[in-house]
């Protein structure tokens, strides 16, 4: 397969990277030397981590974009700006550039890019932490000039580490809030029904192991059979019993409209900050400091006193003039 | 069941209201002769619908139950203790005593019937009216299978008919007897919904009505689960899931399990209340 061929590259190197590569490398569906991971920050521990499986650690982002043919943009998406900016001269023709970035647009990408190549291959992807145990839930968009070649590619890689498929770029902001969101709501379930399981007696390490089993295995279930979850859980609910006593609890908390608000309410913030990524004004003071330091480093980069309508100064992300930064003279 | 011996039952009823009504109707579009059919009640008020089908009319109870082979008890439930002593002695081991009152229980029943008398108690709803009910019998110590076989056979056009331990026939007040206020209370909270919207309120009314029926029809002919056709009904992003968010806002879902659980407990209760009545 081509992925025995090709060369990964990460821009960053946090949660999002470690997840991916020791997923990748579980599925042994790339070498780890055949990954090189870009990171400013060296002592964060999923840059150790990286370096334990044997993926190349550099602080130059050129340098995991010359290594690299599918190169994962997995940093912050107020980041993103900055990096393209700084990698846009170096990208060739073969690269395929996947941004992870919530919020952050293929459009947006391409309108960057396209200041240095004439047909920038990039794809967006909507991926989730367990990928780390290849059970991850991903979709992609495939951009402008990005083959369908591209995107079987991306798929190979990304169905290594579990779910993926294609959709349109419109319906990621529902990923996010769902599956990308997800097991953010799954561990809080989690963590309150082993609270239930040591209220009732049992101790707390089999009660998480026990609540975390039975979701696995639910899911499991559902992803196997044919049937309805409504169905599912009737057949769980033996008349009387205590499986339906409890799911009128869960009823009259409001746990379906919770966990419906909770979807909306993250899908709704990702366009919130992709909105607010579009103004093309985020203030330093949104970007951690040490982030921002260390960016504010590379060469090229400053904080403009820009002022703007409403007399504050901001970081440009994207302006009309190509660069995205007011540069030092 | 045996036509030719559905034809020559003779089928009574004492009580003249919309249960007997509408058990009444459900039977004769089976193969019983309004001929063989006869109501008994005090007043000729209520008389006069069961006479437009043929059917004989009396105010003696005893009449009927000399007359019949399945009597259906279908007066008002604190009624029951003075007509079952009035019509005992008549009672032989061919009738089959059918009781509709609720909150009769069948140890009540059997107590004030002769000893080793065949009893169901039955549940009906109110859309046995137009042969659309839910229908739950019990058999009490002395029915056999064939008795409940035979009632199931006279019951069948009136709607659902189920049979199931006495402990059900509370759940089934509850779900299906109380459930179908429930669910006109949802249609008259649909209908206003569309009038705070702008449409007029009688054309909101016949629509919600007609929407309720529909579902219903369809949830009952495709066998699916309700859930499958829930989601069936949803686009993404569209009017439904958009509505059906607010309603589980709302808890709609936990208020209508406890709806059911409050009435099944009350008829409960009053089943209690009853029994104890009766001991004299």
């Amino acid at each position: 397969s081509v992925c025995h061929i090709m060369s990964v590259g990460f821009i960053g190197a946090g949660q999002l990277a470690h997840a991916l590569v020791k997923g990748f490398t579980a599925a042994g569906v790339i070498a780890t030397h055949r990954i090189t991971a870009s990171s400013p920050d060296t002592d964060l521990p999923t840059v150790s981590g990286l370096r334990k499986m044997g993926v190349n650690l550099t602080t130059s982002n050129k340098e995991a974009v010359n290594k690299s043919d599918v190169l994962f943009l997995a940093v912050k998406p107020h980041i993103i700006p900055f990096v393209l900016d700084e990698i846009g001269p170096d990208i060739e023709d073969r690269h395929l550039i996947v941004s992870c970035a919530a919020g952050v647009t293929i459009s947006s990408i391409e309108k960057k890019l396209l200041q240095y190549r004439s047909a920038p291959k990039v794809m967006r992807c909507m991926t989730n932490t367990p990928v780390v145990v290849r059970e991850g839930a991903t979709v992609y968009a495939t951009g402008t000039h990005a083959e369908v070649e591209d995107g079987k590619l991306l798929e190979q890689l990304m169905a290594s580490v579990g779910f993926c498929t294609e959709v349109e770029e419109d319906l990621i902001d529902a990923v996010t809030g769902l599956s990308g969101s997800g097991p953010a709501y799954a561990f809080t379930a989690l963590d309150a029904l082993a609270d239930g399981g040591v209220k009732m007696g049992l101790p707390r390490r089999l009660a998480v192991r026990l609540g975390a089993q039975a979701l696995l295995g639910a899911a499991k279930m559902l992803l196997e059979s044919e049937q309805h979850p409504g169905q599912l859980k009737d057949n769980v609910c033996s008349p009387g019993g205590a499986t339906i006593h409890a799911l009128h609890f869960l009823e009259s908390g409001g746990f379906r409209s919770l966990l419906i608000n909770a979807v909306e309410a993250s899908c709704i913030r990702t366009r919130e900050l992709q909105y607010l990524a579009d103004q093309e004004r985020i203030s330093p003071a949104a970007i951690k400091k040490t982030t921002l330091d260390k960016v504010l480093q590379q060469p090229g980069v400053t904080v403009g006193g820009v002022a703007n309508g409403n007399g504050k100064s901001g970081l440009s992300l994207f302006n009309n003039h190509g660069s995205g930064l007011k540069k030092k003279n | 069941m045996d036509p030719e011996m559905d034809s020559q039952l003779k089928i009574g009823f004492i009580g003249a209201g919309n249960m007997a009504f509408g058990i009444a109707k459900g039977i004769l579009s089976g193969n019983v002769l309004p001929a063989n059919v006869k109501v008994s009640a005090p007043s000729s008020r209520n008389l006069g619908r069961f006479q437009e089908l043929g059917i004989a009319v009396t105010h003696s109870n005893i009449e009927v139950v000399c007359g019949s082979d399945v009597v259906f008890v279908a007066v008002k439930p604190h009624l029951v203790p003075l007509v079952l002593n009035e019509i005992t002695q008549h009672v032989t081991d061919r009738h089959m005593i059918v009781s509709v009152a609720a909150g009769v229980t069948l140890a009540t029943l059997e107590e004030l019937l002769p000893e080793n008398s065949v009893a169901i108690r039955l549940m009906p709803n109110l859309p046995c009216l137009v042969q659309e009910g839910a229908l739950l019998f019990a058999r009490g110590s002395h029915a056999k299978q064939e008795d409940g076989a035979l009632l199931r056979s006279l019951l069948h056009r009136c709607g659902l008919v189920e049979e199931g331990p006495e402990a059900w026939i509370d759940i089934h007040t509850g779900l299906s007897g109380s459930g179908v206020a429930f669910v006109y209370l949802f249609a008259e909270a649909l209908a206003e919904g569309a009038v705070k919207m702008g449409m007029p309120s009688a054309l909101a009314h016949s629509i919600a009505s007609q929407t309720v029926l529909g579902a219903g029809r369809l949830l009952r002919d495709s066998g699916k689960h309700p859930a499958q056709l829930r989601s069936e009904v949803c686009t993404p992003g569209g009017t439904t899931i958009y509505g059906l968010h607010t309603l589980e806002q709302g808890g709609v879902r936990a208020s209508t399990m406890s709806a059911v659980e409050s009435a099944t407990e009350r008829a409960r209760e009053l089943g209690r209340k009853s029994t104890a009545g009766s001991r004299k």
